[in-house]
């Protein structure tokens, strides 16, 4: 897969990163499950979710939604990027079906230790409805630094 | 504690303590499958050339899925009647605040794990306070959670939030 590298000296505050849209169906929670060793029903068995836990039907779990907010930025930083921090928070569920969008803005950016740190805002959301906002710090190449 | 706290003594006697420890190792195999169910097709996950241009030794772990890596084995007779293994809480359970939900999670990462890693993660119970919520009282529990690998190296940490209501 080619891809862009980004830097540093490109980014700016107020830059929005390319919008993550996506609409989990119920194969994705499966494997979502399965990968995480997550056995809750509430992501799976319907007739649980709705008369047990009183949901309108399976929910996406809430650490594929900050996987999913994660992958908009790991997109976008290239392969000399880095995840660096990483804070999100679970304010509200969704369910399979629907469709979710996962947007970042530049909030800031500084030099520290000669690398590159921007610091983004982060949310999941399913229409105007704030599912997880967050905030994280990426390290981007600096222009003309080939190490 | 007073008798109206929702957060019984013994519950209150493990802020401080571990909650829970786990050791794993990193699978390359296992973060791929987590990394396509996430349909993340990022190379440095899945390409080892592309990986080593980007100045790696070799395709890297994801770093939202090294939390998984230190999970253990649940028997199907041991889950909640959920399907929930209750393994990551430390067991805390809140008598007067019996539902739960996650809170957030802030994690800071300091470098990459590699297949076949050791991990070794360490959580402790950092606090437990009662709130005052717009929808009424509740407990809010913080975890630090720290991965650290074969080499004693600091991989990962995290600061995680669980709310119990009553």
């Amino acid at each position: 897969m080619a891809r862009e590298q980004v830097f540093y000296e490109d980014v700016h505050p107020g830059d929005a990163l390319p919008t993550l849209t996506v609409t989990v169906d119920e194969r994705q929670l499966f494997f979502f499950s399965a990968a995480t060793y997550n056995g809750h029903r509430i992501h799976y068995d319907k007739d649980w979710a709705r008369t047990v836990e009183g949901y309108d039907n399976v929910i996406v779990q809430g650490p594929l939604q900050a996987a999913l907010l994660a992958r908009a930025i790991t997109d976008w930083i290239g392969g000399r990027g880095r995840l660096v921090e990483y804070a999100v928070q679970n304010r509200a569920i969704a369910f399979a079906g629907e469709e979710l969008s996962f947007t970042c803005v530049v909030t800031g950016k500084r030099l520290a230790d000669n690398t590159g740190l921007v610091d983004l805002d982060i949310a999941g959301r399913r229409d105007d409805t704030l599912l997880m906002p967050g905030a994280a710090t990426v390290a981007l190449p600096l222009r003309g630094d080939r190490s | 504690m007073s008798e109206q706290s929702l957060i019984d003594a013994e519950s209150a006697s493990r802020v401080g303590t571990v909650a829970a420890t786990a050791t794993g190792e990193v699978d390359r195999r296992d973060w791929q499958r987590w990394a396509a169910a996430v349909g993340d097709h990022n190379p440095l996950w899945f390409d080892p050339e592309y990986a080593r241009a980007q100045g790696y030794r070799d395709v890297i772990c994801p770093p939202l899925y090294l939390q998984y890596a230190v999970l253990g084995v649940t028997a199907l007779d041991g889950l909640r009647p959920d399907g929930s293994s209750g393994a990551a809480s430390g067991g805390l359970a809140f008598p007067r605040a019996p539902r739960r939900m996650a809170g957030g999670e802030s994690t800071a990462f300091f470098g990459p794990a590699y297949h076949r890693d050791e991990i070794e993660m360490v959580r402790t119970i950092e606090s437990i306070v009662e709130k005052q919520g717009r929808s009424g009282r509740f407990v809010l529990v913080t975890w630090r959670t720290v991965y650290r690998n074969q080499r004693r190296e600091l991989v990962a940490e995290a600061t995680t939030s669980m709310i119990a209501r009553p």
